[in-house]
């Protein structure tokens, strides 16, 4: 039974961080039709960022000799790093996929996954971030709240499972209740008749962008959390695999809807960790993809997403 | 007995009706004109007579089978081809390309044939590429058939669109708007042409054209849809003095070039 | 004006037909001995070690364009039916090698033309043309390239029915299902153990590949005659299937799906039917990469291998074999001679991707063959106007 407890909340919170990521790809699927494979080296490049900002902020790793940072150290990390992914991802879309525009949805794919490969490569640079492991910087002290069932939950769970909770809500809030969270749903709704409607379009998607990237970058924040240690820039594709998790839960909630995103998020982490408890956990990426193809065999606009009919 | 029967067509998108108990019947040989507003409803018609949409309720049949449920494809396999509106050719590739892709349809050959080049492989594509030449001979491309269709003058991209359909070896053909973006000159043009391919091919044609004098002129039947109904059909003349006609085009005077 | 495509001529007639027919894969022979025996032992190993790759590569270049290139649909896994050959051949060749030898610990018993770039002819033990060892070889590597079509079979009929993107999503958690199922495979069976070797029913050492430690010791049967005869099979069938008709009903969906669809091409049909072939040749691609290197390691063939084939479709252009071909060389043999930039190779790569797709969206060559452009065209296009020249 704590097993099982410990199980589901490990899920919800590998979950929560899924749908941050999530909403990125969906919220830029929505509005530019097209898969961001950059999206996941953003999400890597957020977990990056917070080791080196955390280094420049003088926070050691596995606590040194100073033991846990302040709180407001933590957030000040959070900050810095949203800000700067943010700014990467501003840069990003206006060099590499503005000027596609009007290009084939295969084009810009494939920018993608240029974008995707210089990410990752380029951090790889011995300059950059570099290849060998890094270990994390202690950022909350390991505490155990409380005990329920027996199983004890770390300040940790409670830090992460937050933060996504503020995050998430806080997109539900600019999406469905501010000037520019109706103009992003115009804009995704018909680029055409939304720039008739006078909404800047471009403004709009850099705008998007910004988010996303800050929201991935969020993600890869809670990750160095939640997942202490050593952590490897690597080229087999670990990093890369978690973003895709978050993809597959975007499409799964069906791809284009927010609130799916999150609902795909919080599935693929329980499914993901549930199996893994409980079949055989070398299956956990198959699982995985395997729920990805039943949807699409079965329901391929998603949970919550509305099939659409293309114009003729 | 007509050709192509359609009974009581409607499709609804959401809650709007886009088209509502469409009837229409084509004789063999006859050409008929469909006419209507902007957004009255004609190309979603079309749409539901390929396969692209599949109608809420009502019957399609051409020559005694019915069309409802198959696929595109299957569509152009049992005779009826179409032209697009807004043009939609196989832009990268040649005229006689984009031809011969209209001739697929009718092949026999297998893949198998086409990677070991069989005799009867080789016999049919040499047969095929005689066929669309000549097909491109009636339609006035012969001397562009080894261009890239996106580099041809708007005229030249919609007759080839309509030599395409003709590869398909179509029973009935339906043309959305041949003579849109046409000058004077060429509309001439494609008032003999459609006369001739319906002598020559044995065809019968379904046409959308917003030109009015053009519709008036060929057409033995006219029908005309306003926001998914049929409000009116007849002859040209007919069409022509319906009040209802009038008041649909907010009170231009029928026959008048370019309605729009 | 006929109504009915075909009416049978005797002119071009029986005499010419088996030529006409075959001609392609007479080349083909002919090259693979061309590069075997005249190209191969004037070389050292390591040079004949990249021409092998290059030999690999253009054949997986050249599969992905018939998807990717013709019919417009973007695969990303190629890796995965890469991996999906190399572990059915390598397993094959090395389980039913001990089956079939008396001396299992000799892995390799090829003839002349499996004989790798070092084989000096031994006038006491003359090697015959093609060996027993042969035999099992090319039916493993074709064993290989069936199971490969088939799992594209399954792949692509539920996912090619989608519009849009889903085949992208979908093959990459093919490479990602393929990579766990096979490091989920038993440990091998050592030739050390050749008692156990022989006790072990063969569909039980079917799932004896190795795992998560690779599968190791396959014989080396891949030579630049093997290669080299796959790629210009591969080449020639790619040409062939372009300038026909079903060739051309790819295309089609490519260039527009409605308007195909409209003018009767089952897309779903050769969607798959693109996918199908693609595979299969990636397969026998994946069984000779095997066979060249003597080891399989799933974790080599994730999404990130199947990247290094459509960075070559893309620069190649999308659609254009022999560009696929060019593309495929250059950017194998390139990065061997630039070694000392291997950490700036991506960067440059991923930065051409991007730069390519906003100048020259459709690829260096587009969907255009070498000799279809300006000059080369207009000569041929004076010298006669035949409509099928492969």
């Amino acid at each position: 039974m704590s097993s099982f407890l410990q199980t589901l909340i490990d899920g919800v919170t590998v979950g929560g961080l899924y749908a941050l990521i999530a909403l990125g790809y969906t919220m830029v699927y929505g509005i530019l039709k097209f898969i961001n494979f950059a999206h996941s080296d953003i999400f890597t490049l957020g977990a990056w960022m917070t080791l080196t900002i955390a280094g420049w902020l003088g926070v050691q790793a596995g606590g040194g000799a100073t033991g846990p940072a302040a709180w407001y150290v933590g957030v000040g990390v959070l900050v810095l790093t949203m800000v700067f992914v943010g700014v990467v991802g501003f840069v990003i879309e206006r060099l590499a996929y503005r000027p596609l525009r009007q290009a084939p949805k295969l084009n810009v794919l494939i920018t993608a996954i240029g974008v995707s490969l210089f990410l990752q490569n380029f951090g790889q640079l011995k300059f950059i971030f570099g290849t060998d492991p890094a270990p994390t910087p202690l950022l909350l002290p390991g505490v155990t709240l409380f005990s329920v069932g027996g199983v004890s939950i770390q300040l940790v769970d409670v830090a992460v499972i937050g933060t996504s909770l503020v995050l998430m809500l806080g997109m539900e809030v600019l999406i469905f209740r501010t000037r520019m969270g109706s103009a992003m749903r115009a804009v995704s709704f018909s680029t055409r008749n939304a720039s008739l409607m006078g909404i800047n379009v471009d403004k709009v998607i850099s705008f998007t962008f910004v988010i996303g990237a800050m929201l991935a970058a969020a993600a890869g924040f809670l990750y160095t959390l939640k997942y202490p240690g050593q952590l490897k820039q690597t080229a087999d594709g670990m990093w890369v695999m978690l973003g895709l998790k978050a993809f597959v839960a975007a499409v799964v909630g069906g791809i284009g809807n927010v609130r799916g995103a999150v609902l795909g998020g919080l599935l693929i982490g329980l499914i993901e960790y549930l199996s893994v408890a409980y079949l055989k956990s070398e299956y956990r990426d198959a699982y995985v993809f395997a729920i990805l193809i039943l949807v699409l065999l079965f329901r391929p606009e998603g949970i919550l997403g509305r099939a659409t009919v293309e114009k003729v | 007995m007509s050709l192509l029967s359609i009974t009581d067509l409607s499709i609804s998108f959401g809650g709007l009706k886009a088209v509502s108990g469409f009837n229409l019947e084509l004789a063999q040989g006859r050409l008929q004109g469909l006419i209507g507003p902007n957004g009255a409803g004609k190309t979603t018609c079309f749409n539901l007579l390929t396969g692209v949409y599949a109608p809420t309720s009502g019957t399609i049949r051409l020559a005694g089978r019915t069309l409802n449920g198959l696929r595109p494809h299957q569509i152009a396999a049992a005779g009826l081809a179409r032209t697009f509106q807004n043009i939609r050719l196989f832009p990268e590739l040649t005229v006689l390309d984009n031809v011969r892709i209209g001739c697929h349809l009718r092949t026999r050959s297998t893949m198998a044939g086409a990677l070991l080049r069989s005799p009867f492989h080789v016999r049919e594509e040499r047969a095929m590429v005689e066929r669309c030449r000549g097909l491109l001979e009636v339609l006035n491309l012969a001397d562009r058939a080894d261009e890239q269709a996106r580099n041809l003058p708007y005229g030249d991209q919609r007759r080839l669109e309509i030599a395409r359909a003709l590869a398909t070896q179509p029973k009935v053909l339906l043309l959305d708007e041949p003579a849109a973006g046409m000058n004077t000159q060429e509309k001439k043009e494609l008032r003999g042409l459609i006369r001739q391919i319906l002598r020559d091919f044995g065809l019968t044609i379904l046409l959308i054209e917003h030109d009015m004098g053009l519709v008036m002129d060929i057409c033995e039947f006219i029908t005309v849809l306003d926001h998914g109904v049929t409000i009116s059909a007849g002859t040209p003349a007919h069409v022509q003095n319906d009040p209802k006609v009038v008041e649909a085009y907010l009170g231009a005077p029928a026959g008048a070039e370019e309605v729009a | 004006m006929s109504s009915q495509p075909v009416s049978v001529k005797g002119s071009g007639g029986a005499g010419g037909a088996p030529l006409r027919m075959l001609w392609p894969f007479a080349l083909a022979l002919a090259v693979a001995a061309f590069m075997h025996f005249v190209v191969g032992p004037n070389f050292n190993g390591t040079v004949v070690q990249v021409l092998l790759f290059a030999g690999i590569n253009i054949t997986l270049a050249v599969s992905l364009t018939m998807v990717n290139g013709f019919t417009g649909q973007f695969s990303i896994g190629h890796a995965g039916f890469m991996a999906v050959g190399g572990y059915v051949a390598g397993g094959l060749v090395y389980y039913l090698s001990a089956r079939f030898f008396d001396s299992p610990q000799i892995a390799f018993h090829g003839g002349i033309l499996s004989a790798g770039a070092d084989y000096r002819p031994d006038p006491d033990h003359p090697l015959p043309l093609l060996s027993r060892g042969d035999l099992i070889m090319i039916g493993s590597c074709l064993a290989g390239g069936l199971v490969a079509a088939g799992a594209g079979y399954v792949v692509g009929l539920p996912t090619l029915r989608l519009r849009g993107d889903y085949l992208a999503i979908v093959t990459l958690g093919f490479g990602e299902i393929v990579r766990v199922i096979f490091q989920g495979t038993g440990p091998q069976v050592l030739f050390t153990k050749a008692q156990e070797m022989r006790d072990t029913p063969l569909h039980q050492l079917a799932w004896k590949l190795g795992g998560a430690q690779g599968f190791n010791f396959i014989p080396i049967y891949a030579t630049l005659f093997w290669v080299f005869l796959l790629a210009s099979i591969t080449v020639a069938a790619a040409l062939r299937l372009k300038y026909s008709s079903p060739g051309r009903a790819m295309i089609s969906i490519r260039e527009d799906e409605v308007a195909a669809q409209a003018m009767g091409v089952n897309v779903t049909r050769y969607k798959v039917r693109a996918f199908v072939l693609a595979s299969f040749f990636a397969g026998l691609a994946g069984a000779l990469a095997a066979l060249s290197i003597g080891q399989m390691n799933a974790s080599a063939y994730g999404f990130i291998k199947s990247f290094d084939f459509i960075i070559m479709i893309v620069l190649g252009g999308m659609g254009s074999i022999s560009g696929a071909v060019l593309a495929a060389t250059v950017l194998t043999i390139l990065p061997e001679a630039l070694r000392q930039f291997d950490s700036y190779r991506m960067i440059a790569y991923a930065l051409l991707l991007i730069i390519i797709m906003i100048l020259r969206p459709q690829g260096l060559f587009g969907i255009r063959e070498v000799w279809e452009l300006g000059p080369v065209r207009r000569l041929l296009a004076r010298a006669g106007r035949g409509g099928s020249a492969a």
